[in-house]
């Protein structure tokens, strides 16, 4: 810690040198520093029953902008927090009903379903805009571009065969006539119907989320750099293919581990009467448990320090090229160590995990530059999110996280 | 007079990119910084921390950078800006620690004394409709997943219903307890995962499943009794008790948890649904024998039941290596003698 404290003040102000540069991203939050910040929310949301939970996330991100410094100036986040009650409270009563709707009648769950389907898009937009609407570096406001027709179309792919599987399941879904075999026959179609139903979405995930992703990086603006993103969906396939192949590659390595493990126990304590008590039983699940997680924190980090790279790596804008270099084999270690760690401690080492998180993440992204951004102009136009004439997304402070 | 003390910070306007240096003071009501002024009630102050920049936001988008926190901390205390009560906690691991303690005090409470309290209140609350809208909701899903239709035959289903009726004219016209309005008994096929079982859902729905009817095929004293058991839990609301706690639980727990796993958060709520229903097994069984009584039933016929059903489990258990059964009923002896009493 010692050397970033003393590295943060030296950084920043060194003359800028010549125009082409890299601007290099480093993070100094600090994990110790962040479990008190997020002791103290927890008892304040807990006390205001949830209240205060707008206020204690305007508080992190706060956290975190001030120590995420992109070549040596922090990110400042405008956030105002009772903006974001609105939305926090818009969101708390649209998921709430949602969840609620469920439980009460499929016929309600369905209407809830479908406005849910029709609002989500506009959320998404409105957080996006109200997030980066209130992020500035260097005293420039960022900020998102993307359409409301274009959020609507990203989630097309996503959207048609869901709908029709949810509305399908609804309507077709067997019930107890009385006659045994018929039901039995009922049954048995729906569940495998179910299954081509949950195929078809998951050949379609990486389509939509290579829209996803376009649709958030052609949005991202600062001053006069509007991003671009050249994905192609190709490759997101070819990278969802890689990952079923680590999942089955990895499931296999962990069962033959767990397996030889057990082997080796059976061998060296023998397998005597007491071989069947409870205690083996519970063995038995326990590695089960290890096999999973395992499997999991293998897949997830892979996914997405692969996906991080994918991403950033085709995003560019007239004078920004992004790199981004995040090693499965790191975000794999510190997913595994965050993971165990937060287990044994109750979750208490939770605050700490985000942070090492954040840092490693944050800091395999290096940003060339081709101007000095210090001669940026703020758009005429794009001043602030409470100018930018979309009042929905800036009233309701909507933020979903990004 | 002394002079305000004073600090250099990059000034960045909110239109030029440009960092300006300027001095920074603090005078009454007033920021002031180079030639400009802003008054302290428009301005966003930065918390103090160890790690960090420190930012003051202006009125109108422009900030205030000051690389050095050190150095703005001193500063802003000189110029007798204090430290909000939240921030002194947070920079205090006394402080923080306590606020933890505090954090499972008050969770505690709330769980022992809150929950069961808001969970009577919304019961109260909810109408019997809404409940019974849920329990056919629930009826419906485990029928895609866990229930197949029964393998009893129409005239089978038809003479445990007469006889369960037969049962209930009975305790009526022995004065028993008061049935609930609406219950509907529902036979299906468990299949191995639920076994011989019987469950009461919210809003009057009751599943009993093939496996237990033929294990006490020849003991329909003990069928009514159980029947009589999940009547008590219908009575007395107890599934939709259930969920509203493991709701409530859960809702909490993933504010704590958060995202880290569904499978972290869901276990206070497992948990929870298990040491209620201890109470609530209690009262539904007590329910119970007093209906089953009332209905001419010989209801020391579970002894017959809770017997077979540890054979069975025994057996289960000796063939399946991962089957650990954890049972949410009180202890079997216990209830047999309950059940066995006068």
């Amino acid at each position: 810690m010692l050397d970033i404290d003393a590295a943060a003040p030296a950084a920043a102000p060194q003359p800028l040198p010549a125009a082409p540069r890299v601007l290099e991203i480093r993070f100094t939050g600090s994990g110790s520093e962040y479990f008190r910040i997020w002791a103290v929310n927890l008892l304040l949301i807990l006390v205001t029953l949830g209240l205060y939970l707008p206020f204690a996330k305007a508080r992190r991100i706060r956290y975190f902008y001030a120590n995420t410094l992109v070549d040596g100036q922090a990110l400042s986040f405008h956030g105002d927090p009772w903006k974001m009650f609105r939305g926090f409270v818009l969101l708390a009563v649209l998921m709430g009903t949602y969840s609620g709707a469920g439980r009460f009648s499929p016929a309600a769950a369905i209407v809830a379903f479908m406005i849910l389907c029709a609002v989500w898009p506009a959320l998404w937009r409105a957080s996006l805009q109200f997030r980066l609407g209130n992020t500035s570096w260097r005293g420039l406001r960022m900020g998102f571009e993307g359409s409301l027709k274009e959020a609507y179309l990203a989630c097309v792919p996503m959207y048609l065969p869901l709908l029709a599987f949810v509305a399908w399941s609804r309507l077709a879904a067997p019930h107890a006539s009385g006659d045994p075999a018929g039901d039995r026959a009922a049954f048995a179609a729906y569940g495998a119907t179910s299954l081509f139903a949950m195929g078809i979405l998951a050949m379609l995930s990486p389509l939509s989320f290579a829209l996803f992703k376009r649709y958030q990086h052609n949005g991202y603006r600062i001053a006069g750099q509007q991003g671009r993103i050249d994905l192609s969906i190709g490759r997101v396939y070819l990278l969802g293919f890689k990952l079923v192949g680590v999942a089955v590659v990895s499931m296999v390595i962990v069962m033959l581990a767990a397996v030889l493990v057990a082997g080796g126990g059976v061998f060296l304590f023998g397998r005597g009467a007491e071989a069947d008590s409870l205690w083996a039983r519970v063995a038995f699940l326990a590695v089960g448990l290890v096999v999973y997680l395992l499997v999991f924190s293998i897949v997830m980090p892979f996914g997405a320090a692969r996906m991080q790279n994918l991403a950033w790596n085709a995003t560019r804008s007239d004078a920004l090229q992004f790199q981004s270099r995040l090693s499965f084999r790191k975000l794999f270690g510190l997913t595994l160590l965050n993971w165990t760690l937060t287990g044994l401690t109750l979750g208490l080492y939770r605050p700490f995990a985000a942070v090492a998180t954040a840092r490693l993440r944050l800091e395999t992204v290096a940003i060339e530059c081709s101007e000095d951004p210090a001669d940026w102009v703020a758009e005429e136009n794009a001043g602030h999110a409470d100018a930018t004439g979309d009042i929905a997304g800036d009233f309701f402070g909507i933020d979903m996280g990004l | 007079m002394t002079e305000a003390p004073r600090l250099t910070a990059d000034w960045f306007d909110g239109r030029s990119a440009r960092a300006r240096p300027v001095e920074v003071w603090l005078d009454g009501a007033a920021l002031h910084f180079g030639d400009h002024s802003a008054p302290l009630a428009g301005l966003t102050w930065p918390e103090r921390q160890r790690h960090g920049q420190r930012q003051i936001l202006l009125p109108g988008g422009g900030l205030l950078s000051f690389p050095d926190a050190a150095a703005f901390d001193a500063w802003a205390r000189a110029s007798g800006r204090g430290d909000s009560v939240v921030v002194r906690w947070q920079q205090s691991w006394r402080l923080s620690l306590l606020s933890l303690v505090l954090l499972v005090a008050g969770l505690a409470a709330a769980y022992l004394w809150g929950l069961p309290w808001a969970v009577d209140r919304a019961v109260d609350v909810l109408p019997r409709s809404t409940e019974r809208a849920l329990g056919e909701h629930l009826l419906q899903g485990m029928d895609g997943d866990w229930l197949k239709p029964s393998r009893l035959s129409a005239e089978q289903q038809r003479a445990w219903q007469l006889r369960w009726s037969g049962v209930l004219a009975r305790a009526k016209a022995q004065g028993g307890p008061v049935v609930p309005e609406h219950h509907e008994i529902h036979f299906r096929d468990g299949g191995k995962a639920l076994g011989p079982n019987a469950f009461a859902l919210p809003g009057g729905d009751i599943v009993i499943t093939d496996a237990l009817l033929d294990l006490l095929a020849d003991e329909p004293d003990a069928v009514m009794t159980v029947l009589g058991h999940e009547l008590g839990h219908v009575q007395h609301r107890h599934g939709l008790r259930l969920m509203l706690r493991a709701g409530a639980v859960s809702v909490v727990a993933s504010v704590i948890v958060g995202d880290f796993s569904t499978l972290l958060s869901a276990a206070p709520a497992m948990l929870a649904g298990n040491a209620y229903s201890r109470d609530g097994e209690r009262e539904a069984d007590l329910y119970g024998r007093t209906l089953a009584r009332a209905g001419g039933v010989d209801t020391s016929r579970m002894a017959v039941f809770f017997r077979r059903l540890a054979e069975k489990r025994q057996a289960s258990v000796d063939n399946n290596p991962v089957a650990i059964a954890i049972s949410t009923h009180p202890a079997d002896d216990e209830r047999v003698k309950f059940f066995s009493e006068p």
